[in-house]
């Protein structure tokens, strides 16, 4: 899964996808897992940093994350080939 | 080192400067408490999902219809419509108020009596009468409404064999420039089959006519309908002095007035579109005032008001169960209350509330806990992100969903009532196994 090349994240918040058209506002988790994503994280890394950082549990984080990239994904923010990317 | 306090990953589109599909900013409501209880308090105590009635509520909107009517018209009596909602504890707040009795079956006469109504302050309407209701009818000095020729015939048979007059009125269906006209129900205007009907009764010793009963439909939009059926009525009324030199105690004008709900399909919502008491009763009163009818025998205005005074009153206090993205990427939560206990959920695009403040809105599709697909609580609603545990409120219930819902799956829940003086009471006992065990025989079992 990546960021798609017209996605343009700033660091307010503010998301803006050039192939849509559409914006959007990512809340401050948002905004850090956006930006994870694009640096190339993977799911284990990500949870690793999140874990640490905040008081949550594992599975809390998993639930939200997949839903956090569904999310992104529906609004083509990320591309994703494979189907078992992140498995 | 001390970890930071999470919060739930969201991200929602910018529709920027643009109003809702409504024209109306779309601010989020909260319901945190009823009459100054919270929310999380009555679920703690009283179970997930459940229902709740606010007695305030109930009186301040009956004392908001009472006036409306009595500052225009001489003389008003409501009729309280049991089909909609008959909760002994509901029943009695009206009947405390000064309502009478409205029902359709032999079970509501049974209820209302034991409610403590006298009968002769029950209306007995509706297709569905039995002999052994009529009866009961009659014994209870009740106004028995009559719904077709064959009832009434029947009627005649009965008090000729026991005996006993019976005090009845006719249920007349009209054209008052409402679509669909009810002409299933009662004896028609336009086509003189009312008229009819009120010769034969006055011919009828056993019999004594003591009024006129119209109920146009339900959630009626338009208050100048009210004004037509008002009419009418009136043309009757004095039809029936000139030709047989007497009064009819009353004209009932029946329910359907609108509630705050909005419909499926409304563009506005129903709070800033349907007509208030006041509007319908302008109506009302106009008609009948300057009709022909002379002022010192205005007949007493009966009234069967229904959703109008119940359903502000009812709230469905529910908790999420899951959330889920389908397919096509829109968002979607389950909750625990279904259809089988909203059942205006089929009418309404109820008003579904978070109990706290929440962003990230976002169109969503609510479903309630059954295995059936129909379980839509609100197909499209912006609503913020929830968490699995998270109570939210359905507002504008009280009217035909404690009457109407279906046991499915799962045991119907507690209606709590919580009174003046800001006490709550189980006034419907959640329902358990040894419900269903009184009621069930098996008969390999014995
Ligand atoms: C005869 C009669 N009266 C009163 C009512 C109450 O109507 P509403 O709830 O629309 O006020 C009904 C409802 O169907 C009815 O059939």
């Amino acid at each position: 899964m990546k960021i798609t090349n017209e996605v343009r994240i700033s660091d307010n918040g503010f998301v803006f996808n050039s192939k849509t058209g559409d914006s959007f506002n990512v809340n401050p988790t948002g905004l850090e897992l956006t930006k994870l994503i694009a640096q190339g994280h993977d799911f284990d890394s990500i949870k690793n940093i999140f874990l640490e950082k905040y008081d949550l549990d594992d599975l809390t984080f998993e639930k939200d994350f997949y839903e956090f990239c569904a999310l992104i994904k529906h609004h083509q923010i990320t591309s994703q080939e494979d189907p078992l990317d992140f498995k | 080192m001390e970890k930071f306090k999470y919060v739930k990953p969201g991200m929602s589109k910018i529709n920027a400067g643009m109003p809702s599909k409504f024209g109306l900013p779309v601010k989020q409501k909260i319901i945190s408490g009823i009459d100054g209880i919270p929310v999380s308090a009555l679920i703690e105590e009283y179970g997930s999902p459940l229902f709740v009635i606010s007695e305030k509520t109930i009186r301040d909107v009956y004392g908001e219809a009472k006036r409306a009517f009595d500052t225009r018209y001489p003389k008003v009596q409501f009729a309280w419509s049991y089909k909609t909602n008959y909760l002994d504890a509901v029943c009695s707040i009206f009947h405390e108020e000064g309502s009478w009795a409205e029902v359709v079956s032999g079970f509501e006469f049974e209820k209302a009596l034991s409610n403590g109504v006298n009968g002769s302050q029950i209306l007995f309407n509706g297709p569905e009468k039995s002999r052994d209701d009529l009866i009961m009818a009659i014994e209870n000095n009740a106004c028995i409404h009559i719904d077709h020729f064959d009832e009434l015939y029947l009627l005649i048979e009965i008090t000729r064999e026991i005996q006993k007059k019976a005090r009845v009125a006719i249920r007349i269906n009209l054209d008052a420039g409402i679509y669909p006209i009810w002409d299933r129900f009662g004896f028609n205007y336009e086509n003189g089959e009312a008229w009819n009907a009120i010769n034969r009764i006055m011919l009828a010793e056993s019999l004594e006519l003591i009024g006129l009963h119209t109920h146009i439909g339900t959630y009626i939009m338009a208050q100048a309908a009210y004004g037509i059926a008002a009419s009418k009525l009136a043309n009757l009324y004095m039809a029936i002095h000139r030709k047989f030199d007497y009064w009819l105690k009353y004209l009932d004008l029946g329910g359907g007035f609108a509630s705050k709900n909005t419909l499926k399909g409304a563009y506005m919502p129903g709070s800033e579109t349907c007509p208030s008491f006041d509007d319908y009763a302008e109506a009302i009163s106009n008609a009948l005032i300057s009709s022909e009818i002379p002022h010192e025998n205005l007949p007493v205005l009966f009234l069967e008001t229904g959703r109008a005074l119940i359903d502000d009153a009812g709230y469905l206090l529910t908790t999420v169960l899951a959330n889920k993205r389908l397919n096509g990427g829109r968002r979607s939560m389950v909750i625990d209350a279904g259809v089988n206990l909203l059942f205006t959920s089929f009418w309404y695009n109820l008003g579904v509330f978070p109990t706290k403040e929440m962003d990230h809105a976002e169109e969503t599709t609510i479903y309630g806990p059954l295995c059936m697909n129909i379980d839509v609580i609100r197909d499209a609603i912006v609503f913020p992100q929830v968490k699995t545990g998270d109570q939210l409120v359905i507002e504008r219930v009280g009217a035909y969903n404690i009457t109407q819902w279906m046991q499915f799956i799962n045991y119907r829940p507690n209606v709590v009532l919580i009174d003046n003086d800001g006490k709550t009471h189980i006034i419907r006992k959640k329902e358990s196994l040894a419900t269903f065990k009184k009621v069930e025989f098996d008969p390999k079992r014995g």
